[in-house]
């Protein structure tokens, strides 16, 4: 995608890039997603029992509403953005068929009931074991800590609820959506689904967060030596989070006037106040469980660590976009992408392989080849910052986000595309020497 | 304008990014952890944190770029969007998609240092009002949403030509669908 940004590809058709762009998205949002809540069940299962076939069932209709999503984009060039805007889909100036925007809307569907199962398994392993109370800690609250409830039973229970309430808000797009085009009803009102779709939308990416942050949770003390309890602060915070998440999406409309006034200030309220949880309790004990912990740094703590901190410096990021006067000038310019990259693929991918690599390590008991470690990080590191660098300063020099190619008077747009690729390459360098590296690792697990 | 939160964020990315190394660095040393001064920091942390948040809201929620109604406007442009064209006119503009070729006009002048009102349409799908300054700066935005009108207020201190690009991803010509604000007259100190 940079590289036509970039302009090296002039004859290349502008329907790749917006296809291309939507299957990224979609596709990101998705594999991640998937990813998180895969690893996270899997740790639970120290805990409580989710169901083996559930999972296996909700990946496999995964795979089916990815495989329907590939069809669409690469074939239909189905080219709408990973939030799919009513009403774009329906407008396709001739560009991709209406099978294109069907198999959409489907791969929706089913995606949305998988997931649904998936959270709702989670859930019901949970419940098997503690009542909501519990697992929500309220009574650790009232100073009580029996039963004992490890942090990522509460996270996985905040995370789980959100997940349900946000396809909620999906089941009623495609409700609404589907009466206006099968049962011949009126024309939807655009302001109240493109609430919906970002609160569907938010919540589900902003949980994706959450898991990552289970995983630091529950394997970090491992590595440092030092334990991660539950305690009133921890209850304290995620429960704010439950409460505050459903309301933080609110950013995503300010550029709306029409959108009520009390409702923009609790957008940004709540977008600020979601933050302080976050910083004071996970980022700020994540920094106490290390310091002066003599942590030895192989691969899987690096990455954990280095996930925390992409979350800390995406989240800042964020916070200012959601400041609604500096939102005037960011909106939808690259300061978008590059804050949701820096918390994505600098917070909860670093994370998820750290996970990963933690598993494939402790399974074979392989010593790891520290230096070997020590290259993979710095690649992820100078690469990864070196790209998001490359969206903040054309976000700040108002270069418009989802433009395939760049008008003549945005120089600095194609002028840092082209920046961007030398660190897309170092990145994807130490991202192929993590996939060989853990390839290896997994192999050697499965003949042991 | 866009340098202040660019600056924030860069300074705080290494406020960070220091934190970070330098508590990685001092795990190669052995200590045991004082809770009750980690509690007594944490407690400093949220404070801090607090306050600086209360004095960003205190600074930006009186500047929300919305329509004051005290205010009454100078001048009202309609802009109404289509794929993947805007249309700006004093006049009331293209009614219907039938009648876009009729009523469609690609620019329109405005004179320096009086309140214009933007009032914003689409006839189809959702685009992105972004006002662009000669210097290739973002200046104001609003969204363009079917069914309905957003009015967006700006006051051109400088005389030029204004870019309008949209900002609100719109299919496959997104990137090439514009207007063109003339602002005249002299500039305003
Ligand atoms: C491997 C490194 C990655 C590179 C080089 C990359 C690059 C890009 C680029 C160039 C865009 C389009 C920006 C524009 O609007 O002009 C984009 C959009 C996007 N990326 Fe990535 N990305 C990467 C990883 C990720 C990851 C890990 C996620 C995780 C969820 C992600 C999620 C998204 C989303 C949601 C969009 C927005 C698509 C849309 O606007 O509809 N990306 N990315
Ligand atoms: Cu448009």
């Amino acid at each position: 995608m940079r590289t036509l940004q970039a302009g090296y590809f002039p004859a290349t058709p502008p329907e790749w890039f917006y296809a291309v762009m939507t299957l990224h998205g979609l596709g990101m949002v998705g594999v991640w997603f998937v990813a998180g809540l895969a690893a996270m069940s899997f740790l639970l299962t120290k805990y409580v029992r989710p169901s083996l076939t559930v999972s296996w069932i909700a990946l496999g209709m995964t795979a089916v509403g990815v495989l329907l999503l590939v069809a669409a984009t690469l074939v239909g060039k189905l080219g709408v953005g990973w939030y799919f805007l009513y009403p774009l889909p329906f407008f396709s100036e001739g560009t991709w068929p209406d099978w294109a925007t069907a198999a959409l809307f489907i791969a929706l569907g089913v995606l949305g009931v998988a997931w649904t199962l998936w959270s709702g398994d989670v859930l019901r392993a949970i419940a098997g074991r503690y009542r909501l109370r519990e697992a929500l800690g309220w009574h650790y609250l009232s100073g009580r800590s029996d039963p004992e409830v490890p942090p990522i039973i509460i996270i996985a229970t905040v995370s789980c609820i959100g997940v349900l309430a946000g396809l909620v808000a999906a089941v009623v797009i495609l409700l609404l959506i589907g009466w206006e085009v099968l049962g011949g009803g009126a024309a939807n009102d655009a302001l109240l689904i493109k609430n919906l779709t970002f609160y569907f939308g938010h919540m589900l990416v902003n949980i994706t967060m959450y898991f990552g942050v289970a995983l630091v949770y529950e394997i970090m003390p491992a590595y440092t030596g030092r334990p991660w309890k539950t305690n009133t602060l921890v209850v304290l915070s995620w429960n704010t989070v439950l409460a505050l998440v459903m309301f933080a999406y609110l950013h995503h409309l300010y550029m709306d006037f029409a959108q009520p006034r009390w409702l923009q200030v609790l957008g940004q309220l709540s977008s600020y106040l979601v933050s302080v949880p976050a910083a004071v309790v996970t980022i700020f004990s994540t920094l106490v469980l290390t310091y002066r912990s003599q942590t030895r740094w192989s691969l899987a703590p690096t990455l954990l660590y280095l996930g925390v901190m992409g979350w800390a410096i995406g989240g800042v990021a964020a916070m200012i976009d959601s400041t609604i006067s500096v939102n005037q000038l960011f909106h939808n310019t690259l300061w978008v992408p590059a804050h949701f990259h820096t918390y994505y693929l600098m917070g909860v991918v670093l994370m998820t392989l750290g996970a990963v690599y933690h598993l494939a390590v402790t399974l074979t008991a392989e010593v790891e080849n520290l230096k070997r470690s020590r290259i993979m990080a710095a690649h992820l590191v100078v690469g990864g910052y070196g790209l998001m660098l490359s969206f903040y300063l054309a976000g700040a020099d108002s270069v418009p986000r989802r433009f395939a190619a760049y008008p003549a008077e945005l120089t600095s747009g194609p002028m840092l595309a082209g920046i961007s690729l030398v660190f897309i390459l170092v990145l994807f360098g130490g991202l192929g020497l993590y996939l060989w590296d853990t390839g290896r690792l997994c192999a050697r697990a499965l003949r042991a | 304008m866009t340098t202040i939160p660019l600056l924030l964020f860069l300074l705080s990315a290494a406020i960070i990014a220091t934190v970070f190394a330098v508590v990685a660095r001092s795990s190669g040393q052995e200590g045991a952890v004082d809770y009750a001064r980690v509690n007594r920091l944490r407690g400093v942390f949220l404070l801090s944190l607090l306050v600086i948040l209360g004095i960003f809201l205190t600074l930006t929620l009186p500047r929300l770029p919305y329509p004051v109604e005290a205010a009454v406007p100078e001048r009202i442009v309609n802009v109404v969007g289509r794929q993947f064209a805007f249309s700006l006119t004093e006049g009331p503009g293209p009614e219907s998609l039938e009648n876009w070729d009729r009523d469609f006009v690609p620019d329109v002048q405005v004179p320096a240092g009086v309140l214009v009102e933007f009032r914003v349409r689409t006839l189809d799908v959702n685009h992105g009002f972004g006002i662009y300054t000669p210097e290739g700066r973002v200046l104001a935005q609003t969204q363009a949403m079917p069914g309905y009108v957003n009015r967006l207020r700006v006051r051109f201190d400088e005389p030029g030509t204004y870019n309008v690009m949209c900002l609100e991803y719109c299919g496959l010509s997104h990137h090439a669908m514009r207007g063109v604000i003339e602002v005249v007259g002299e500039a305003q100190p």
